[in-house]
């Protein structure tokens, strides 16, 4: 092992400098001639200095040595000599920084984050950073974003490592790694440098294809913080709020919980957390009106991590659910009559049905159109779907069905018999329809009978035979299928239950058709949006938690809370060895990496001093023969 | 004579009232050398000048007329009157005049130096005769022994047309010398005693000539405290030889050792030779070295 080298090996020509110096210096070194009355003393004492001063023929030209010395030290200088600081040196190396929002965490009041350790230990690389070397900055959150490429231009990486902010969001490491991956194939390297506090999962579903340097940074401090927020409709028509206060290992201690609707608060409680244990608590609002709901937790002592204090929800207003159904199922009409808050189309006195429906069922193509957030069709093959399945002549019969599906929950299809036979054209298959993002609920013998797809336009399903040429209505399970399927269309229309939108991205958000808004985020940036024809914006980034404000010509209308509520970042946990596909295993460096030492700096600052000790030897006295 | 008249200076060489002092001074040399000559120095031996010394036993043959009667009347012996006897001294006066005696105002005080001794000896009536050398090659410059006060004017004649030139080492100076001269007594060698040559030899050479050595250094003042910067190429005004030397405050530390030990060598040389020894800056005063360091150093009164 070599204990360092050189960077620029190359600039050894200078060294040639050294003919031109010696030739320059006895070209100019002209002694000014003094005469004197008698050389008899000056010789003897000459001679009887040289024979005293072991160095004196060094010192009858030491002007010359010093220079040699100085030369000798300014190209030693621009070989850009390195004290080598780890094992090893990479001339390409990637540097994943997770900036989730574990990394956001503190190691005590008023002490630094565990990006600004990761910020610290990479910007001691980039200082250290040799000619031949390049470093690739990668962060990533719950996506990778690659802020340089190869480059050993320090201005450029400590300006874009200075760009790394925390996001309130989860770490995926493996995007992370795809994407080193993905570098590689172009720009081929040996070793990539991850710092991280590793709060991901331990098994990570990647095939490394270079070593990986995985440097964990110190634990933070002890954190309290929201892990779950939702509401549900109670029975009485209001909503019950759910809220989960997690801690990492070592957090315990009180805390208060306050509850704001719509700003004002309308309950607090005080909790005692337990290490290592998790504390759940109902709050109850009225549900007649639409609110925005923030749970905010205040612990008592110090709290490493802010971003999972708060965890917002946005509670629609308490409604009927529209259902469209045609009179000619007259089955299905006939179980949605017996079920509570169901506003029925057409009525029964009427057959007007117009506007935004929750829930449409149909055996008519024609009222897939019909605006809703699921859909149910009944006894024809979507348009989509018609390439891949096709009705045979023959009946069919159920050979099984997912059970755990939200939709076929406590349904028996076992011996359901049906005319209708919906079954894979030739060469299709069920890959086919999952490419469609179809999923197969209920499979018959020669296809599927049962389809769902779950997209920004709702839930769809079909039913890919007609009930009314079937069993199905007459089976127990029937009422049963139409009321989970009551259910989903309130999941769907909100109307049932409110989850509180995690970080990251924002969900879909429906306004105005072709509507030119402005989202506002907590960190006070603004990002231009443009809805859809459907008036559906979607994909809006939302990296920090708190109150993201729709706007429109400057006037708010909407707003939208994201939160955090992960308890893996609430928890801190750092994993310790991460496990790769093929039993490859990498664990944290023991010892924080080292980057090559320069040492230039130093042979210039001994260049400098020799210069000084140069011109103080020539400068001295006594000056000058009088 | 108007007495408010100022005399005309005799010579460059010294003013009046230096001559006028010199007049009431002799050289006082350690030892007793004289030349068989008559003259007005005593003899360590046994003479016919007037001046008594000593009584002895008379001896068959002695000359009656130095018997002392009255003590014989008293006594009924016969005891003879001893009397010093009165010897010529000879006053050499050797200037180096080499090349390295023009620098700094030394050849300019060697020879008024030279001429005040010269002056001391003719007015005492001694013998004085003057060398200056130039050149190992070249004869020195001779002023044939005279005496007598009629010889002043010969004398500083002879020292004002003295010029330095040439590379005479002072050992060899010393030999040149010795091939004319005849005669005992001092010789005051004014030089600044720089030479390479061994001047033990020389010494010696005068030393059984019969000359006591009186040795006056002339040092100019860079000579004394030397002054250095950066890196000189140092030439010898004598011999154009070159040496090169880098400041250092070392090598003047040494070079004042070597100074000093290189005077200590030379005021030995003419201790033990009953010389005596003076080293002088050239930027002194002739006054100061003639009525201050010479007189103090009882070289003469």
């Amino acid at each position: 092992m070599s204990w360092g080298g050189f960077q620029a090996l190359s600039h050894l020509w200078l060294l040639a400098l050294l003919a031109p110096l010696v030739l320059f210096y006895f070209l100019k070194l002209k002694r000014p001639r003094a005469e004197i009355p008698s050389l008899v003393l000056w010789r003897q004492v000459l001679q009887d200095h040289r024979v005293n001063s072991p160095f004196q023929r060094f010192k009858r030209n030491l002007l010359l040595l010093l220079q040699i010395l100085l030369l000798l030290l300014l190209v030693l200088a621009a070989l850009q000599p390195y004290w080598r600081g780890g094992p090893g040196r990479q001339r390409r190396l990637p540097v994943l920084v997770d900036c989730s929002a574990s990394m956001g965490a503190l190691d005590k009041s008023a002490g630094s984050s565990r990006l600004e350790d990761a910020k610290r230990r990479v910007r001691a690389m980039i200082d250290g950073l040799a000619g031949d070397q390049e470093l690739c900055l990668i962060s990533f959150d719950h996506r990778p974003r690659k802020l340089t490429g190869f480059t050993n231009n320090k201005r450029l990486l400590r300006e874009a490592l200075d760009g790394i902010q925390v996001a309130d969001v989860v770490s995926d490491l493996e995007q992370a790694l795809r994407l080193a991956q993905a570098l590689e194939r172009s720009e081929p390297f040996d070793e990539v440098m991850l710092f991280s506090d590793g709060n991901f999962p331990a098994r990570v579903n990647v095939d490394l294809s270079f070593k990986l340097n995985y440097q964990r940074l110190p634990p933070a401090g002890p954190n309290l913080g929201i892990t779950a927020f939702s509401a549900q409709r109670a029975a009485t028509g209001g909503w019950d709020e759910f809220v989960q206060i997690e801690g990492s290992s070592d957090a315990e201690g009180n805390a208060s919980v306050e509850l704001f609707e719509d700003g004002n608060k309308v309950a607090s409680e005080r909790v005692t957390i337990a290490r290592g244990r998790a504390q759940r608590m109902v709050f109850q609002t009225r549900g007649d009106h639409a609110a925005a709901v923030r749970v905010q937790l205040t612990p008592d002592g110090f709290d490493s991590l802010p971003s999972d204090n708060a965890a917002y929800l946005d509670l629609p207003e308490s409604r009927p659910l529209r259902v469209f159904v045609p009179k000619s199922l007259v089955s299905y009409r006939h179980a949605l009559q017996g079920m509570q808050n169901i506003l029925l189309f057409p009525q029964e006195t009427s057959d007007e049905a117009s506007g935004a429906f929750d829930l449409v069922i149909s055996d008519r193509p024609a009222d897939m159109s019909l605006t809703a957030r699921a859909r149910l069709s009944v006894g024809f093959i979507p348009s989509e779907l018609q390439r891949f399945i096709e009705f045979g002549t023959n009946g069919s019969a159920v050979v099984d069905w997912r059970r755990d599906a939200p939709v076929l929950q406590h349904v028996e299809l076992a011996d359901l018999a049906m005319l209708d036979q919906p079954r894979f054209t030739a060469g299709a298959g069920e890959g086919d329809l999952e490419n469609l993002d179809y999923e197969v609920l209920i499979h018959g013998q020669r296809g599927p009978l049962l389809v769902r797809k779950q997209d920004s336009d709702g839930l769809r399903l079909a039913l890919l035979f007609h009930t009314d040429r079937s069993t199905l209505p007459y089976r127990v399970g029937f009422p049963i299928l139409i009321a989970n399927l009551v259910q989903a269309a309130m999941e769907q229309a909100g109307l049932a239950e409110a989850l509180a939108s995690r970080t990251g991205v924002l969900p879909p958000l429906r306004l105005k058709p072709q509507g030119r808004y402005q989202i506002q985020t907590p960190a006070q940036t603004t990002e231009a949006v443009v809805a859809d024809d459907s008036g559906m914006v979607s994909g809006v980034a939302a990296p920090q938690a708190g109150y993201y404000s729709i706007r429109e010509n400057g006037v708010e209308k909407r707003r939208v809370g994201a939160s955090l509520v992960s308890p893996s970042e609430t928890g801190l946990a750092g994993v310790g060895q991460i496990d790769f596909n093929e039993q490859l295993q990498v664990g944290a460096a023991v010892v924080a990496v080292k980057s090559d030492r320069p040492l230039w700096p130093s042979v210039l600052l001994g260049a400098l001093g020799l210069m000084l000790v140069e011109w103080w030897h020539f400068q001295k006295k006594p000056g000058g023969w009088r | 004579m108007d007495l408010l008249t100022p005399r005309p200076q005799m010579t460059p060489l010294l003013t009046n009232s230096v001559l006028d002092r010199l007049g009431r001074l002799r050289i006082c040399p350690a030892g007793r050398r004289t030349s068989r000559s008559r003259g007005e120095h005593l003899s360590g031996k046994g003479g016919m000048s007037t001046e008594f010394c000593d009584y002895r036993d008379y001896a068959p043959g002695d000359d009656t007329r130095f018997v002392d009667w009255n003590i014989f009347a008293r006594l009924h012996r016969p005891y003879l009157k001893q009397f010093h006897k009165e010897e010529e001294r000879h006053v050499v006066l050797l200037i180096d005049a080499s090349a390295s005696m023009k620098f700094e105002g030394k050849l300019n005080l060697a020879k008024p130096l030279a001429a005040a001794f010269g002056v001391m000896g003719l007015l005492n009536n001694e013998r004085v005769s003057a060398y200056a050398v130039h050149g190992a090659s070249e004869a020195p410059e001779r002023l044939p022994p005279c005496r007598g006060r009629s010889n002043l004017r010969t004398l500083f004649q002879f020292i004002a047309g003295v010029e330095g030139r040439g590379d005479a080492p002072l050992d060899q100076a010393l030999e040149l010398l010795l091939r004319h001269h005849r005669g005992r007594g001092v010789c005051v060698i004014v030089s600044d005693f720089l030479t390479f040559g061994d001047l033990q030899r020389g010494f010696n050479l005068l030393y059984a000539a019969g000359l006591e050595p009186l040795g006056i250094q002339i040092l100019g003042p860079t000579e004394i405290e030397p002054d250095l910067s950066s890196d000189l190429r140092l030439v010898d005004s004598e011999t154009q030889e070159t040496l090169d030397i880098s400041s250092s405050a070392d090598l003047l530390t040494l070079y004042q050792e070597y100074r000093e030990r290189l005077a200590n060598d030379l005021a030995l040389l003419c201790r033990r030779r009953s010389g005596r020894f003076l080293s002088a800056s050239s930027a002194t005063a002739v006054e100061t070295v003639l009525f201050d360091q010479l007189r103090r150093g009882g070289w003469i009164e």
